[in-house]
C-alpha cells in the first residue's frame, strides 16, 4: 500500500476548542495534513479534565475522551494573553495554509487575528470559521452546546417516542458532524485555491450544516405545510414498514428490523414461520396503515430470542437485520473488529487508549492515526524546526511562560 | 448545473450512482459546490423517487421532496446497467469521470460487475467512493440494510438516546445515511485533492469507547440530556419546548434571575451542577412548573440575555420561518418544472470566494439522456436507438 497521504504538505493551525473544532482537525490529520492545535496550560480546555483517566490518575493530558476526540491533532502551547504569545502564532499562521476556529464571532478579531490581519501574514490563507450560528445575522451571539445546538435546526423536535415530547441525545450530535463537514469545506476551499491561487474566509454555521439533515421532514412543510413530530423509530418519511427497533431476550437487548419490499417483507414472513396474524399485512400499504399492530406482532415474536442470532438468521433470508449495539459491545463485535474500528495506542505518557481508527478507509493509503496530544507535545519541532528558533530564545520564552 | 455559476469544485467530474441518501447527498456536496455531477439512475429511478413527501400525498416519480432535495445541480441520465449495452455505457461514462459516489450493497455492485476490482481497470484513475451500512469488509460486509440497521449497530442508540429500558431511538431522519454521506464527502474529496482512490464509509457515532476499553464500565441512556449535570435536558413550555441547560455558576445564577429568584432554586442542593443532577427529580420538577407559566421564545430571550445557553426546540415550522436564516440568505427558492416554484434549503457554508448552494433542480427521470449519451459520449443516433429498443436506457 503506498503511503502518500491525500492532504500531505497542509499544514493547519487549530484554535478549535472543546469538541467540534478538533474534530476538524483529527479528520484533516487522517487525510494527512499537519495539524497543530493551540493551546495552554493558562487555559485548559474542559474536555481535558473528563474522567475517566488513563491508568485513573486524574490530569489535563491524561482524559481517554478528550484524546479520542482530539487524536490526530498535535499540539503548541502558548499562553495568548502574552503579547509575545500572539506574535508567535503569527508567525506559525505565516507557514500555514488553514486556520481553524470554534469561537464566537468577533474573538479572532479581537485577538488580532481576523482574516484582514492573516491575509497580511499570507495571502492566500484559508480562515475557517464555524460559531454555533455563523459568522453574521440575529443569532449570531446564540450561547449553546453541542448538546442543544440541534434545537435551533428543527432536528430535536423529530426525535422522541412517537406521539410524545421531544428526547434530548445525550450527546454533542452535531459537534463531530460539524467537524466532519468542516474538513469537506476546507478541502473544498483548498481546491478553489489550487484553481484560483485564492484563499477565502469560511463562513459555516453549525446550525445551517446540520439543519441539512432535516431535509426530508423540511421537504413535507415546504409542500403541504405539516410540522414532524418523534416517531420512534419508524421511517422518516413513512414509507417503509416494518421499520423499528424490537426487544429481544437478556437484559436491555434489542434488533432493528426494516422493511424495504414485499419480497422482504415475505422473507420475515418466512423466518417467523408464516404465523396467521400477518395474512394481514400483505401489502406495503396495509403494513404502513397498522404499523403499530405490525410492530406489536414482530416484537412478540422477537423477544424470545438472542438479538444476535435473529439477526444472523433473518440476514440469512435477505432481511436487513441488525444488534442493537451497547457501548460494551462495540469493543468485542467481530465486524468492527476485523475493520480496525476501535484502535489501540500508546499515548506519549506510556499508557495504553482505545480511540478511533480511521473511519473511512482508503484503498491506496492507510492513515497514521495518532494517539490524543500531549500540550504543546510539537513546541520544539515547530518553534525551532518550522520557525528556526535558537535554543537559548526558546528556553527564555519557556521559562517566561509564554510558550506555556 | 455547474455551468450557471462555476464553484470552488469546478472541473471536477462526478457521476453519481446512488440510490436514497447517502450518496445522493455526498454527490450534492459536490454539486452545490461546482462539480459536474451526472447522476445515472435506473430506468425506474431512485427509490427516493417513489418515498415522497409528495404534494397533497400524492405520489408522483417527480414530485418527491427526497429526490428534490437531495439531487440540484446535477444533471440525470437513465442507464440500466444489468443489460449488456448499458453497463457498456455506463463503463464509458466512467472514463470521463474522476469520481464515483454509489451506495449499493457490495454484492450488488459485483454481481454488476461494478466493483472497484473491476472497474479501475476501465479508469485507473478513478476515485470510487462506496458508501455502504456496513462497509466493503467485516462480517457483516455482505449483509443487506438501511440507514435505521447502520444507525443501531453504532452504539450510539443504545447509549445516548431514549429512556432506561425502553427502546433505543434514531435521531427521526436518516441520521447514519447523513453522517456517512459527510464522511464519505469529506475523505472523498481529500482523495481527489491528493489523488488517492477511495473506499467505503461506515456509520461511527461518538461513543466513550475508552473509558469501558480501560475500566470495563460503560453508560446506557438515561433519557435526560446529561445525568451528571442538570438542567441539561429538553422540558415541556406553554407552547412546545425548550432545551433548558444552566450548568455553570454563572449560567445558574442567570437562570434563577430570570424565574423570579424562587425560594426553593437558593437550597444548598442545587447550588452545583452536579448536586442538582443528584436531585434531578426535584429541580426539574420546580423548573417544569415556571416553564409551563411561559413561551419558548420568551424564556429563550430572557435566559439568553441573562448568560444562559438555553433554547427554544424550533418545530420544523419554526426552523424554516427563522429571521436568522432569511437574514443570512439561507433559503433558496428554486424552479422545478413540475412542482413549480419551492422554497429550498441552500448551502450548508458559504464560501465567499466562490458561493455554492443549489441553483437548479434535481433533473427529470433521463432529462438529459441525449446531451449526456450523445453529446458527451458522442454516442451516434443510430446506436442510441438500439440501446433505448433494448431498454438499456
Amino acid at each position: 500500500m503506498a503511503n502518500a497521504q491525500p492532504l500531505q504538505g497542509i499544514r493547519v493551525v487549530n484554535f478549535g476548542w472543546v469538541w467540534a473544532g478538533p474534530v476538524v482537525g483529527q479528520t484533516l490529520a487522517m487525510l494527512g495534513a499537519e495539524v497543530f492545535k493551540v493551546e495552554s496550560q493558562a487555559r485548559v480546555d474542559m474536555t481535558r479534565n473528563l474522567p475517566p483517566f488513563g491508568e485513573g490518575k486524574p490530569g489535563p493530558n491524561r482524559s481517554l475522551s478528550n484524546h479520542a476526540c482530539w487524536a490526530g491533532n498535535g499540539s503548541i502551547a502558548l499562553n495568548l494573553k502574552e503579547a509575545e504569545a500572539l506574535e508567535l502564532v503569527r508567525r506559525v499562521i505565516a507557514e500555514a495554509d488553514v486556520v481553524v476556529e470554534n469561537f464566537g464571532p468577533g474573538v479572532m478579531e479581537r485577538l488580532g487575528l481576523g482574516y484582514a490581519e492573516l491575509r497580511g501574514l499570507k495571502e492566500d490563507i484559508i480562515l475557517f470559521s464555524m460559531p454555533a450560528a455563523g459568522l453574521h445575522g440575529p443569532l449570531e451571539h446564540v450561547r449553546t452546546y453541542g448538546l442543544s445546538l440541534t434545537s435551533l435546526t428543527g432536528l430535536d423536535s423529530l426525535v422522541g417516542y412517537k406521539g410524545g415530547d421531544p428526547i434530548p441525545v445525550e450527546n454533542a450530535f452535531s459537534d463531530p458532524y460539524a467537524g466532519i463537514m468542516g474538513a469537506f469545506a476546507i478541502v473544498t476551499a483548498l481546491h478553489h485555491r489550487r484553481n484560483t491561487g485564492q484563499g477565502q474566509h469560511v463562513d459555516f454555521s453549525q446550525q445551517e450544516v446540520v439543519m441539512q439533515m432535516v431535509g426530508p421532514a423540511y421537504m413535507d412543510y415546504a409542500f403541504n405545510g405539516r410540522v414532524g413530530g418523534p416517531k420512534s423509530n419508524e421511517h422518516p418519511l413513512a414509507a417503509m414498514a416494518p421499520h423499528g427497533v424490537f426487544r429481544c431476550k437478556g437484559d436491555d437487548r434489542w434488533i432493528s428490523i426494516a422493511v424495504g419490499s414485499d419480497a422482504e417483507w415475505q422473507a420475515l414472513v418466512d423466518a417467523m414461520g408464516k404465523p396467521a396474524w400477518t395474512t394481514d399485512f400483505s401489502t406495503a400499504s396495509a403494513r404502513l396503515a397498522n404499523i403499530d399492530a405490525l410492530h406489536f406482532g414482530i416484537g412478540e415474536w422477537t423477544a424470545q430470542s438472542d438479538d444476535r442470532e435473529l439477526a444472523a438468521l433473518l440476514q440469512q433470508r435477505g432481511v436487513a437485520a441488525a444488534p442493537v449495539l451497547n457501548v460494551a459491545d462495540l469493543l468485542h463485535d467481530p465486524h468492527y473488529k476485523a475493520r480496525g474500528t476501535y484502535i489501540e495506542v500508546e499515548h506519549p505518557l506510556g499508557f495504553r487508549e482505545t480511540i478511533y481508527g480511521a473511519y473511512v478507509k482508503l484503498s491506496r493509503s492507510a492513515p497514521d492515526v495518532r494517539p490524543g496530544p500531549l500540550i504543546g507535545q510539537d513546541n520544539e519541532r515547530v518553534f525551532k524546526g518550522i520557525l528556526g528558533m535558537k535554543d537559548d530564545e526558546y528556553a527564555d520564552l519557556v521559562k517566561r511562560k509564554v510558550i506555556y | 448545473m455547474s455551468d450557471v455559476r462555476p464553484g470552488a469544485l469546478a472541473g471536477i467530474k462526478v457521476v453519481d450512482f446512488g440510490q436514497m441518501v447517502s450518496a445522493p447527498y455526498c454527490a450534492k456536496l459536490f454539486s452545490d459546490y461546482g462539480a459536474d455531477v451526472i447522476k445515472v439512475e435506473s430506468p425506474t429511478g431512485d427509490a427516493a423517487r417513489r418515498m415522497g413527501p409528495f404534494p397533497k400525498d400524492e405520489p408522483h416519480p417527480e414530485k418527491s421532496g427526497l429526490y428534490f432535495v437531495n439531487n440540484t445541480n446535477k444533471r440525470g441520465a437513465t442507464c440500466d446497467v444489468e443489460k449488456s449495452g448499458g453497463r457498456e455505457l455506463f463503463l464509458r461514462l466512467l472514463r470521463w469521470a474522476d469520481v464515483l459516489i454509489e451506495n449499493n450493497l457490495p454484492q450488488q455492485m459485483r454481481a454488476w460487475g461494478l466493483d472497484y476490482g473491476q472497474i479501475k481497470d476501465v479508469n485507473p484513475n478513478l476515485v470510487v467512493i462506496s458508501i455502504t451500512p456496513f462497509g466493503q469488509t467485516g462480517p457483516y460486509a455482505g449483509w443487506n440494510g438501511y440507514d435505521l440497521n447502520a444507525y443501531h449497530l453504532s452504539g450510539a442508540s443504545s447509549r445516548y438516546c431514549g429512556r432506561p429500558g425502553e427502546m433505543p431511538l434514531e435521531h427521526g431522519t436518516f441520521a447514519a445515511d447523513y453522517f456517512g454521506a459527510a464522511a464519505a464527502a469529506a475523505w472523498g474529496l481529500g482523495a481527489v485533492y491528493g489523488r488517492a482512490a477511495a473506499i467505503a464509509a461506515a456509520f461511527v457515532g461518538g461513543q466513550n469507547i475508552g473509558g469501558y476499553a480501560q475500566d470495563g464500565k460503560f453508560d446506557k441512556r438515561t433519557g435526560v440530556g446529561m445525568p451528571l449535570g442538570a438542567p441539561a435536558t429538553i422540558l415541556p413550555c406553554k407552547d412546545g419546548h425548550v432545551w433548558m441547560l444552566a450548568l455553570e455558576p454563572g449560567q445558574w445564577n442567570g437562570l434563577r434571575k430570570v424565574m423570579g429568584n424562587p425560594e426553593w432554586a437558593d437550597l444548598d442542593m442545587f447550588q452545583n451542577m452536579l448536586t442538582r443532577a443528584q436531585n434531578a427529580d426535584v429541580i426539574y420538577a420546580f423548573i417544569l412548573e415556571w416553564t409551563m407559566q411561559h413561551g419558548k421564545m420568551e424564556i429563550m430571550e430572557k435566559c439568553q440575555e441573562a448568560g444562559c445557553p438555553i433554547t427554544a426546540v424550533f418545530t420544523i415550522a419554526e426552523a424554516a420561518q427563522q429571521p436568522h436564516l432569511t437574514a443570512r440568505d439561507y433559503f433558496v427558492e428554486i424552479d422545478h418544472p413540475q412542482l413549480g416554484r419551492v422554497k429550498n434549503l441552500g448551502a450548508p457554508f458559504k464560501l465567499p470566494a466562490s458561493p455554492g448552494g443549489p441553483v437548479s433542480a434535481a433533473p427529470l427521470l433521463g432529462q438529459h439522456n441525449d446531451e449526456i449519451w450523445g453529446g458527451l459520449l458522442g454516442v451516434g443516433g443510430g446506436e442510441l436507438a438500439r440501446l433505448r429498443s433494448q431498454g438499456a436506457i
